[in-house]
């Protein structure tokens, strides 16, 4: 009778179970966490992005300036609600979503140290910088200290008095060009990733324009910490008002404030 | 004695649970060596550097002109093919070691079948089987020709997989090879009937989403396929097919 009976020791053959496990062909949802990640970069968070770094610009032109920006943006409509919405659920999904990816990443620039392989990393390092900059920077600049939606005027005081440290200077210059970075190469890869720019050539051309926008956030934001400690505005006092910037400079504006 | 030689390194495996050793070993040098034909030295002649008596290295290899895909290894810290890696190009002692992502068989031997299951979840082929002549296929242009020959030329080496940083235990994702194939059989008249199919099967767990853009396969692939552009390009594909069984549900 033929059975196969099988040679000795062959309990111990290779098993196929082990390593990385095969495409789960059409199942669970990680597409879609994925996308909405990819997307929530973009819009809303980008978006944000773009018009805070628009806003703090602002504070160029002086305190009063800056509170009427504040104001402004304070006087939208269903504003707690669009905060919510579309900043703090997408930054915090974003954040959390993201480091879930970036923990299970396995960088290897190390051993291949090439262009896109350095750039997957920094994305990855500026991501986890940005993760913890935001959290303290939302807590200290919008949760403790003078309320701005109520006393938007205070603002350009406020953000004075937290960059006087050279320590959180320097924090916020670090971040800010974390930021930027992280925003600019994200925008190149959401084109590349949905398709959008799928050639050689017109990845290489869209990163010159991505390169450039972050160039220019960058700039515009590094300029905007200027405003705060390039000593043209010193020591803005908590209670500016809106009619300061009309009079600043002129002899009797000590009068006019009475 | 021989008055050239090259220093090999090995990490050799006896067993998929054995604890893996490196040995050194001094060979004769020949003009036009690679590290193909050093393995097959120490076969002829198994003997360490130190004198001592060893067995041959286990290895895969196959057509030693990198078109079989089959000797994939690392090779002084790169995965490359063994045949193309010439050793008066490579620096000296060469460290040789398996790939890293697959589970080691013996030596430099790896089980590389995940590859195999991920053509399979796929549907990587063209399927004109039958009980009876069906006649010639349509055409396929010129134009799609070019397109589509760079694509074919995957000889499976499984390299894009391995120097990728998302190809990993945690992630489970499919790999550049596997998503280029999809892209060049969802590209053929016939194959494309199941296009909707493999782009469904992309968007499970472990799939085109998980590229992480870092172009290692593009920089490493030993045949220059154009692997960025096919994950772009099938990306978008995904996206689509996922958005109209959305909106047809």
């Amino acid at each position: 009778m033929a059975t196969a009976v099988r040679p000795a020791g062959s309990e111990s053959t290779p098993s196929i179970g082990r390593g990385v496990s095969p495409l789960r062909a059409g199942e669970g949802n990680s597409f879609l966490l994925r996308k909405f990640h990819s997307l929530s970069g973009i819009v809303p968070i980008g978006a944000f992005l773009v018009e805070h770094m628009l806003s703090n610009f602002e504070a160029l032109k002086g305190p009063a300036a800056y509170g009427a920006q504040v104001k402004f943006l304070n006087s939208l409509p269903l504003v707690r609600v669009l905060e919510v919405c579309f900043i703090f659920l997408p930054l915090a999904y974003h954040a959390l979503y993201g480091v879930y990816i970036a923990t299970r990443g396995k960088s290897n620039v190390i051993y291949y140290p090439w262009a896109g392989n350095w750039m997957y990393t920094v994305q990855r390092w500026t991501g986890y910088v940005a993760f913890v900059y935001i959290i303290q920077h939302v807590v200290r600049q919008r949760f403790l200290g003078t309320e701005l939606p109520v006393h938007p005027y205070a603002a350009f005081h406020k953000v004075q008095v937290e960059l006087s440290n050279p320590w959180m200077l320097a924090v916020y210059a670090i971040a800010l060009l974390a930021v930027c970075w992280h925003f600019s190469y994200g925008v190149w890869l959401f084109a590349a990733k949905w398709g959008i720019t799928p050639g050689k050539q017109s990845r290489k051309r869209f990163g010159y324009v991505c390169a450039f926008l972050g160039v220019v956030l960058a700039v515009m934001g590094l300029a905007s910490l200027w405003a705060f400690v390039g000593g043209k505005y010193p020591n803005v006092p908590e209670d500016v008002k809106p009619e300061q910037s009309l009079v600043i400079g002129s002899a009797n504006a000590g009068n006019v404030q009475g | 004695m021989a008055e050239k030689t090259i220093q090999l390194e090995v990490k050799r495996q006896a067993s998929p649970n054995a604890e893996a050793v490196w040995e050194k070993f001094e060979l004769e040098w020949r003009p036009g060596m690679n590290v193909t034909s050093a393995l097959m030295e120490i076969a002829a002649n198994p003997v360490d550097a130190s004198g001592k008596e060893t067995t041959p290295v286990t290895y895969d290899s196959n057509c030693l002109e990198e078109i079989c895909g089959s000797c994939a290894m690392v090779i002084n810290g790169k995965a490359r093919m063994a045949c193309s890696a010439l050793i008066d190009q490579l620096e000296q002692p060469i460290r040789v070691q398996p790939l890293t992502k697959f589970p080691v068989v013996r030596d430099l031997a790896v089980d590389r079948s995940v590859l195999f299951e991920n053509l399979k979840a796929v549907k990587a082929w063209v399927p004109v089987d039958g009980t009876y002549d069906l006649g010639s296929g349509p055409r396929v242009f010129p134009q799609q020709q070019e397109a589509s020959y760079p694509l074919s030329n995957c000889i499976s080496c499984t390299i894009c997989m391995e120097v990728c940083p998302q190809f990993n235990e945690a992630t489970g994702f499919v790999g550049a090879a596997t998503i280029a194939q999809t892209k060049l059989f969802n590209a053929h008249p016939t194959g494309k009937v199941y296009k909707e199919d493999r782009l469904r099967a992309l968007a499970g767990d472990g799939g085109v989403q998980e590229c992480g853009f870092a172009q290692n396969c593009v920089e490493a692939c030993p045949k220059q396929l154009p692997l960025t552009e096919a994950i772009s390009d099938v990306s978008r594909d995904v996206l689509i097919q996922k958005a109209k069984d959305f909106l047809r549900a």
